[in-house]
């Protein structure tokens, strides 16, 4: 397998790929120096391994690589992203979840062993932490390789107040980001996943790829996490929050609804093998202005208390309107609260006690109300003492899972 | 004289009771049609409503935004309105049967009328429940957009513009029914017109807070000393 000089030429090449034991997609964009450092680290990989690596623009990079190619026999071709099928010109998350699935099609195409999706952006992602999602899979002892982000205390609270501790209560698998967004999927995993997905391209669109850790741990295949680096996320757009929660919270939900049977049956949870030196994330942050998310809460409880009248029973409402009354210096949520809140709306979700998108756009004064409890919670703590609270949060969300079980089998008996 | 006098009483009496008789099975007829159409009219609201309340047709319209949530009062829910509206359309149609009894031609031409302006009250009914459909839903749009933009009016919005789109539909179904259509245009301009101006100044009202915000953070982000949020919610 050659590296050609034009990003035409190594297009057209990579149609021609007929076999690869490899394919990675770079989802985000990667200039040349990175492509270089890429090819030389994956020529290091063991054994006679063939490797397709989807990336947006490798044309800049060519004449880097057709020297590097000329010292030794390359086993790696480029190919831009449309060569893979990828139209990566969406918004972020549904864009996201398109790429997977178009990357699994294009891995069983080529009888991948395994495939690895990088979505960070260059500053972040290295070529060692393909490295570092690569080697659990081709020792063929993990079906999925998850991330584990060094992050400062006030970073990922989506996934942390969210999608990580409702993996774990639902599934039983300690994943600290089950929805990556970079990953190491093995072949036996990707080909269940285009299985389950099934129809044509329309039917795809409409189950979108929220996270692979459900499947993963309802199909009984090995889950691992690696621990990277630092990963920059890009500021807040606090005119968009909802827009964030329904993309995430969405999918996710609609995940809780396809595999009722499965989590159901699951008690308790398991840590997952981690692979890697975990590193903490900066202690110091910058502060947090409290009194505005606040502010938001209890514009939200003042104004749709009647959309979520319909969502939560008596006891949530009251604890809400209790909360609103507090000011900015003694607000605090508790995380039992909390937690059926999400129970709750997962379970609105399903039943479509109102407009889906409704309904999880009208979740996020709740949602910044949290927020404001927690950063006041870590205001004076250390990382570790953070992550000791969020652990609590998750023992919390797994205590309150008969809870959730108990409204989902029967949603109208009476909760007070 | 005295005889003549009680002749004309006698005829006057046998006329009215001719009369009277001739009428009496119309009126029997009637009072007969009519309270047979009572009980079916009771009869089948309690079936529709029992009926209507094992579906819990009042939770799904509420579901649906068609009726609010916080409506207490069992008296005009939606239940109650759909067996009260069935109840009256069978007692009308016992009164239309009994009304037959006394003139056929009468009733031939009553029933063409309405049949007639069937269609209008049929076009105008869609056009309200439309109406009512599209404001409920945009209602509550607005209201969860505003409220996650902070906007201190959000409630007025939302009920600002529910209240533009529902006088957008009677002004039509009005027009549809052919009533008044002129008075209809310029209370229906007037109406539209004051709403507007109302969210007009609302929005602008909040506008200024949110101008104000972006300024002061646009400064914030120009000067040395800018504080970064340090929230990531990804």
């Amino acid at each position: 397998m050659e590296v050609d000089s034009t990003q035409a030429e190594t297009s057209a090449k990579g149609e021609q790929v007929e076999h690869a034991d490899l394919v990675i997609a770079m989802l985000s964009e990667f200039d040349a120096e990175g492509i270089v450092q890429l090819s030389d680290r994956l020529r290091e990989l063991p054994g006679p391994m063939r490797v397709l690596v989807g990336v947006k623009d490798v044309g800049a990079a060519a004449p880097e690589l057709i020297t590097k190619n000329s010292e030794a026999a390359s086993r790696v071709a480029f190919v831009a992203w449309p060569t893979l099928g990828l139209d990566l010109t969406g918004p972020p998350l549904p864009t996201i979840s398109a790429g997977y699935q178009s990357i699994f099609t294009t891995s069983l195409r080529l009888e991948a062993r395994a495939c690895c999706i990088v979505a960070s952006k260059l500053e972040n992602a290295t070529p060692e932490w393909i490295a570092g999602f690569l080697e659990p899979l081709l020792d063929g002892e993990f079906d999925l390789v998850t991330p584990s982000y060094a992050h400062h205390k006030l970073e990922g609270l989506l996934n942390s107040s969210i999608v990580s501790p409702l993996t774990r209560s639902l599934y039983g698998r300690r994943v600290s980001n089950p929805m990556g967004p970079d990953l190491g999927v093995s072949q036996r995993l990707f080909q269940k996943i285009l299985g389950n997905l099934g129809g044509g391209p329309n039917q795809r669109r409409n189950h979108p790829l929220a996270s692979l850790a459900p499947v993963a741990a309802c199909e009984k295949f090995k889950v691992c996490q690696v621990h990277l680096g630092a990963r920059t996320h890009p500021p807040t757009d606090w005119t968009n929050i909802s827009s964030l929660l329904v993309d995430v919270l969405g999918p996710v939900f609609l995940d809780m609804e396809r595999n009722a049977a499965c989590w159901q049956r699951v008690r308790g949870s398991n840590p997952v093998a981690t692979f890697g030196e975990q590193s903490l994330g900066s202690d110091q942050v910058g502060a947090v202005d409290v009194e505005r998310l606040v502010n938001s809460f209890q514009l939200g409880a003042r104004d749709l208390q009647e959309i979520w009248s319909l969502v939560l029973p008596p006891a949530s409402l009251l604890e809400l309107r209790k909360l609103a009354r507090l000011t900015a210096d003694r607000f605090q949520m508790s995380d039992q609260l909390w937690v059926r809140v999400i129970y709750d709306f997962a379970l609105a979700h399903r039943l479509r006690t109102l407009n889906r998108d409704h309904l999880l756009r009208s979740m996020t004064p709740i949602y910044l109300g949290w927020v404001a409890s927690h950063a006041r919670a870590i205001a004076n703590v250390d990382g570790e003492a953070a992550n000791d609270r969020l652990e609590h949060l998750s023992v919390t969300y797994e205590l309150e899972k008969s809870y959730l079980v108990s409204r989902w089998r029967w949603p109208d008996r009476f909760h007070p | 004289m005295l005889e003549q006098a009680k002749q004309a009483l006698g005829q006057s009496t046998e006329r009215f009771l001719t009369k009277f008789a001739s009428i009496l099975p119309g009126i029997v007829a009637l009072i007969f049609a009519f309270l047979v159409s009572i009980v079916l009219a009771w009869v089948l609201a309690v079936l529709v409503r029992r009926l209507l309340l094992t579906m819990r047709f009042d939770e799904r319209l509420t579901r649906w935004g068609w009726y609010p949530a916080t409506e207490s009062s069992s008296m005009n829910s939606p239940t109650q309105l759909v067996s009260r509206g069935i109840a009256l359309f069978v007692i009308v149609t016992g009164l239309l049967i009994g009304v037959a009894a006394f003139d056929a031609e009468l009733t031939t031409l009553l029933v063409r009328t309405i049949f007639g302006y069937l269609p209008n009250i049929i076009g105008a009914v869609l056009v309200l429940l439309v109406g009512s459909i599209i404001a409920r839903f945009i209602a509550r749009s607005v209201l969860i957009g505003a409220v996650n933009m902070n906007f201190q009016y959000a409630r007025l919005l939302s009920v600002g513009v529910k209240w533009l789109v529902i006088v957008l539909a009677v002004a039509m179904a009005l027009e549809q029914l052919r009533i008044a259509s002129g008075i209809v245009k310029l209370a229906f301009g007037i109406l539209f017109g004051g709403i507007v101006l109302t969210l007009s100044v609302a929005i602008g009202l909040n506008s200024r807070e949110l101008v104000t915000k972006s300024l002061e953070r646009d400064s914030q982000k120009d000067g040395t000393d800018a504080i970064e949020d340090p929230l990531r919610h990804l």
